[in-house]
């Protein structure tokens, strides 16, 4: 019993630290993919001391930088949940990683690359932590007491909640096809027959648009929208804390890139049964969680490309968007779905 | 490292050095200042590899600072491309152009929210000492004044590699700095900086004892008292009685004091031997003409535009008029018709409304002070029949205060900020304006700044060059500000007593003034009154709005301006005709081949045919103008991308197009951005040899292309046009009745180009359309904007295929030229819309009237009605389609 507390205590530090330095890494790519695309070069001098090319040491000056910084706390703000605030978006980012599981998992695996291995709930569970990190955000905007952050925050409440209902039922159809709201059984029901995007293309658009809208990524950036509100709701926080919405918002486009791969994308499994799952042993797992990771940074250039890429959208058509069109075609799809396998099971 | 606080282990002095080698050896011993030192290493590496900075533009420098954003210069490789818009988040402000006292509170409370560690770059000359505009009233003459500045980056503007440049030493001094002596570690230092208020002037708190104490003393005033004062001219009579020696007159006055060598200097540069003596204007008038009698003042062609109504209909339309209106409403003066000013209103509503031609576009308002009234002119235009213009003139009481017109607010919208610009520079009021208050300076300035009668504190002369400027023997040199009793930039009017008023809450340019709430939902909502700008990511500039919002719905808007308000005109009417020229540069600060353009064109228009410039010359006009135009375009469409929420990815991209523009500019005037390049009869230096081909190919192998992938990109973007469609639309009449101009009226299908409605320079012989957009909608002025640059390229091709060789000056170059007395007013179809230029000269070297119809200002009077019942989202991008610059809105 120890000896499990100690392993899953150690595999908590490790994902910890790495999701972190990963996090940081990814800030330092969100601007090199912003230099192509652009045209440009991007951050290329930071670590040239040590010789270490590309600017590859861009993050860890970024860090040093705002750990050293002057922590303002304005006068006018509500300070408990001032302080609050950044602490609940980057634990609601974090916690959510307990159940995402990062590699093969499994009885008969040689180790589980999961915090929390075999919970049945374990989607379930995602959604319920990731709909937290929407304190994080209304708090934040009201306790800074500036009109744009009281927006932001505005915006962000009701864009958030919105597009949880369309991102709930949109898996659904996944969940009903696999039979099953563990991320394993599901992986392993695609690697079985055929990748969750080809049996629900519409779930998985719906799954995409709805995902973007709760990472707060371009096009649906409204809460932070810098040409209108500054900087939304974190317009008030300055060094760390304004690096902890910043790491927040990373942990939260590396779960749901996680979330998608594993949903629609077959996770660790290849197409055409590449790879055999039943396979047990340490090679085959190491591989089984590069061909994840790999379907994962895939995911995440994607949604990187998307923000250098697109304008944003407008208050009032992101409502319209999740209600009049998201919402019900989430229903149809789910109704639809459940008719279907339904029929299937019932005619097996 | 002698520093007491920190206490240092002594051993290093008891272990005997045989040992001491022994243990370097084997084991790693350091000393507390190498360690120290160690720290300092990461601790600087990691603040100079990442200087956020504070994503604010003051003026034409912030240009230059995007620039280095964009691909060619690319400040991201420093790590400092991550502008943040909120100053919490920023390491590092960028001073980046012309500091006004009205800007200066506010980049203070800015400098005060950045957290420590926190640096300042002072980009340009405007920053750093006050650069051109040094002399201007509302310009504080440095940011070092009241902020601690690290780098300075001379230039005006400063190159994008030299922004660079500035931050690499800016990344030098940082690796110099030591973690035990950062100042922002001491507990004891205030390092927040006193907020200056806008009282009577600017003040800095830090010498308001000071300045109580100088201005109790009558300083100023005693200051004043012996200084030359600019002499008045005696406005304009009917035809039959012209004052034919008011150009004299001019002269007169300015020799009340014994002739210095600058006198001397100025005088003959007039051409005339230097008056005796002399007193008050009007009395010495017949002094000099006395002593020389033979000299009859010149006077230019009486006729306010190149493209008119002419004497002929003119004399036909004030027949009409007073057979109207009953006898002897109106009066033909210098080819303008002067109303008297009860009669004003029933005369624009005749010419609007009965007129045959109907005159229903109020062009520009201006106001000349005079020696015996102050002139309100009108320039009105016929969007009917385009080219018809004529002028208006209205005389009011001289005295200051005592002025009063009525106003023709409710005939001409577009009136609205321009009689609001007369009242806060004049002092004449409108009588039924509902709201006229100051408009460029704020409210409490004590002064009205183009009044003859006002000397600013930084005054020396009523003309430059300045007497005190010219080095008349060693130790003679001084300069006006050192002498200012008030120190630099300040002035507060004698009597002022209420110091205690003065605090750094109190901003009058902040009182938001807005209408009354208008119901949009029945839900029992709250409304609040957000404060957009000065500093604020997509105003373009220092620009505020104040919205009144029910959430996100827009119930009220008022645009404050005046933060970059730098003197335009008033050093304009110092400047000599010549000298002016950069300072048009700097007015639309991306367009400053077309400003010339404007200035150019006026002042040629006084000085008659001797300036008619050569056929080549046209032709490089032209090419410039549209070059500029193309320019202008694709920074406007890139921006505007940006503020619907496209990350700067469409701006960079149209930034690319610019700079290779940009290129060409500095390859024939020297310099990328303030080109200075027109000359009154041609333009300053032939094109060099193969600009023409690279023009050529620039036009034909990037900008044709570059207009393509926008076309393909973006105009069918679905989210594009989700945002675009339908938003901030502007009917036909009311763009008219606004006053609008450029792509924005065109937009709103008016087909009112001034190179169609009244030609210019040679755009008769060239084949364009003018385009014109269906709807008037955000979609329609990005299209029209789209569109037009395929025309310019058009016409580029044709100019560049046609352009015979020969001069580009009608005579040789000289440095100071001699125009006659009269008054024109010149138009132009810069890119941002119709720009013009009234200059009233009295034959003296400098203008005595000056003023610039900025097509950003008067545009900007329609944004309220655009924006109403639109969301703070669609607030960013009407502003961007109206495509502001805030030097041309301030001037």
């Amino acid at each position: 019993m120890l000896w499990v507390a100690i392993g899953i205590l150690l595999k908590i530090l490790v994902v910890v630290s790495i999701a972190l330095g990963t996090v940081a890494y990814l800030i330092y790519v969100e601007r090199k993919v912003a230099a192509y695309a652009q045209d440009r070069v991007g951050p290329n001098r930071a670590g040239k001391e040590l010789g270490i090319p590309f600017g590859l040491l861009q993050p860890l000056a970024d860090g040093a930088k705002m750990v050293l910084k002057e922590d303002v706390i304005p006068g006018y703000v509500s300070r408990p949940l001032y302080m609050l605030a950044p602490v609940i978006a980057i634990v609601a980012a974090m916690i959510g990683f307990a159940v995402v599981p990062f590699g093969p998992v499994g009885p008969n695996q040689i180790m589980n690359f999961q915090i929390a291995p075999n919970i049945n709930i374990g989607i379930l569970y995602v959604f319920a932590i990731g709909s937290l990190a929407v304190y994080g955000i209304i708090l934040a905007g009201w306790a800074s007491n500036n009109k744009y952050a009281f927006l932001g925050a505005l915006r962000s409440s009701a864009q958030l909640i919105s597009y949880e209902i369309p991102l709930g039922m949109s898996i659904l159809g996944m969940v009903l096809i696999a039979g099953s709201l563990d991320l394993n059984q599901i992986v392993n029901w695609q690697d079985r027959r055929v990748w969750g995007v080809v049996v629900q293309p519409i779930g998985f658009l719906l799954f995409l648009v709805s995902a973007f809208a709760e990472t707060n990524r371009l096009p649906f950036d409204l809460p932070e929208s810098e040409q209108e509100l500054v900087g939304g709701y974190h317009t008030e926080y300055s060094a760390m804390k304004f690096g902890m919405f910043f790491l927040g918002e990373y942990l939260h486009v590396i779960t749901v890139s996680y979330l998608t791969v594993l949903l629609f994308f077959g996770g660790w499994s290849l197409p055409f049964h590449l790879l055999n799952q039943n396979q047990i042993g340490f090679l085959s797992a190491v591989f089984k969680v590069m061909v994840l990771l790999f379907k994962v940074a895939l995911m995440i250039l994607f949604i990187m490309w998307v923000r250098w890429t697109l304008p944003r959208f407008r208050y009032d058509h992101l409502m319209d968007l999740a209600w009049k069109s998201l919402i019900p075609l989430s229903l149809v799809n789910l109704v639809a779905t459940a008719a279907i396998v339904q029929l299937i099971y019932s005619s097996r | 490292m002698a520093n007491p606080t920190i206490s240092r282990p002594e051993w290093s002095t008891v272990i005997d050095s045989v040992l001491q080698k022994e243990l370097e050896q084997h084991v790693l011993v350091t000393s507390w200042d190498k360690l120290l030192n160690m720290v300092d290493t990461v601790y600087n590496w990691g603040r100079r590899s990442s200087l956020w900075p504070l994503g604010f533009g003051l003026a034409c420098c912030a240009i230059e600072m995007i620039c280095t954003a964009s691909s060619r210069f690319d400040i991201a490789r420093f790590g400092a491309e991550v502008f943040r818009g909120s100053p919490r988040q920023a390491d590092l402000m960028i001073v980046s152009g012309t500091v006004t006292k009205t800007m200066m509170p506010m980049i203070a409370r800015l400098y005060d929210q950045m957290p420590e560690p926190k640096y300042v770059i002072s980009m340009g000359a405007c920053a750093t000492g006050g650069g051109p505009f040094k002399e201007g009233y509302n310009v504080v003459s440095g940011i070092d004044k009241y902020l601690p500045v690290d780098v300075y980056i001379p230039g005006c503007p400063p190159t994008p590699q030299a922004l660079l440049n500035g931050l690499i030493m800016l990344q030098k001094k940082i690796d110099g700095e030591h973690i035990t002596n950062a100042p922002w570690y001491r507990g004891d230092v205030e390092r927040d900086i006193p907020i200056p208020v806008l009282g009577p002037d600017l003040i800095d708190l830090r010498t308001v004892e000071l300045t109580a104490e100088r201005t109790a003393l009558g300083l100023a005033e005693v200051r004043e008292a012996d200084l030359p004062k600019p002499s008045k001219i005696p406005a304009p009579q009917p035809e039959a009685e012209v004052v034919d020696a008011s150009g004299n007159g001019a002269v007169g006055a300015e020799a009340a004091k014994p002739p210095s060598k600058i006198d001397l200097i100025r005088a003959k540069a007039r051409g005339e031997t230097l008056p005796a003596a002399g007193s008050a204007a009007p009395a010495a008038a017949a002094a000099p003409a006395a002593a020389k009698p033979a000299k009859k003042g010149k006077r230019a062609l009486a006729r306010p535009s190149l493209v008119w109504l002419g004497d002929e209909g003119l004399k036909e339309l004030a027949a009409r008029l007073d057979a109207e209106l009953g006898a002897g409403t109106v009066s033909i003066v210098q080819a303008g018709l002067l109303v008297a000013p009860e009669k004003l209103v029933a005369v624009a509503l005749y010419l609007r409304d009965k007129n045959p031609i109907k005159y229903d576009y109020l062009a520009s308002l201006q106001s000349v002070h005079y020696e015996d009234c102050i002139e309100i002119n009108y320039q009105f235009d016929s969007t009917i029949r385009p080219g018809s213009l004529i002028e208006l003139r209205v005389r009011t009481a001289e005295a200051e205060g005592q002025g009063e017109v009525p106003s023709l607010y409710q005939v001409y919208r577009g009136a609205d900020f321009q009689e609001r610009e007369v009242f806060d520079m004049m002092g004449v009021r409108f009588t039924g304006h509902p709201e006229l208050k100051r408009i460029l300076m704020w409210e409490g300035y004590a002064y009205y700044p183009l009044r003859k009668d006002f000397l600013e504190p930084y005054y020396e002369a009523p003309a430059k060059v300045f007497p005190s400027r010219v080095d008349e023997g060693f130790g003679q040199h001084f300069r006006a500000e050192e002498v200012n009793p008030h120190g630099t930039n300040l002035k507060v009017p004698q009597g002022f007593t209420d110091w205690a008023s003065l605090s750094s809450g109190s901003d009058p340019k902040g009182q938001p003034l807005l209408p009354g709430a208008i119901d949009v939902q029945e839900l029992g909502t709250d409304q609040f009154i957000v404060s957009m700008g000065p500093q604020h990511p997509s105003t373009h500039g220092v620009f505020r709005l104040n919205l009144r919002v029910d959430g996100e719905t827009i119930v009220g808007l008022k645009p404050v301006m005046g933060y970059m308000h730098r003197n335009h005109e008033k050093i304009g009417e110092r400047n000599t005709f010549l000298m002016n020229f950069p300072f048009t540069d700097r007015l639309d600060y991306l367009t400053s081949m077309g400003n010339n353009f404007g200035y150019a064109l006026a002042v040629e228009q006084l000085m008659g045919e001797d300036s008619r410039p050569p056929e080549r010359a046209e032709y490089i006009r032209i090419i410039m103008a549209e070059l500029t135009r193309i320019a202008s375009h694709m920074w406007s469409i890139g921006f505007l991308l940006n503020d619907l929420g496209a990350f700067f990815t469409p701006a960079l991209y149209a930034i690319e197009e610019r700079e290779l523009i940009l290129d060409l500019f500095e390859w024939a005037a020297g310099s990328r951005m303030m080109c200075n390049y027109f000359r009154f009869g041609g333009v300053a230096f032939d094109l060099p040899p193969g600009w023409i081909e690279r023009c050529r190919g620039v036009v034909n192998d990037r900008i044709d292309k570059k207009i393509d992938e926008f076309d393909r990109y973006l105009s069918q973007n679905e989210i594009v046009l989700d945002r675009c469609k339908g938003v901030g639309v502007l009917t036909p009449d009311q763009a008219i009745n606004y006053s609008t101009a450029g792509p924005v009226l065109r937009a709103s299908n008016v087909a009112y180009d001034i190179r169609r409605a009244a030609p210019y320079s040679i755009y008769d012989r060239f084949d364009f359309d003018v385009i014109t957009g269906p709807n008037g909608d955000l979609y329609d002025r990005y299209y029209v904007r789209l569109l037009e640059m395929r025309e310019s390229a058009k016409i580029l091709k044709q100019a560049v295929r046609d352009i015979p060789d020969g001069p580009i000056l009608p005579g040789k170059k000289s440095y100071q030229i001699k125009v006659p007395a009269g008054e024109a007013y010149s138009r132009v179809e810069n890119p941002k819309g119709e720009l013009g230029y009234y200059v009233v000269a009295d034959g003296s070297g400098s203008a005595y009237r000056y003023h610039v119809r900025s097509p950003s200002f008067i545009n900007l009077t329609a944004l309220e009605p655009m924006c109403l019942g639109h969301t703070i989202a669609d607030v960013v991008g009407i502003l961007g389609s109206l495509d502001i610059v805030l030097g041309e809105v301030d001037r």
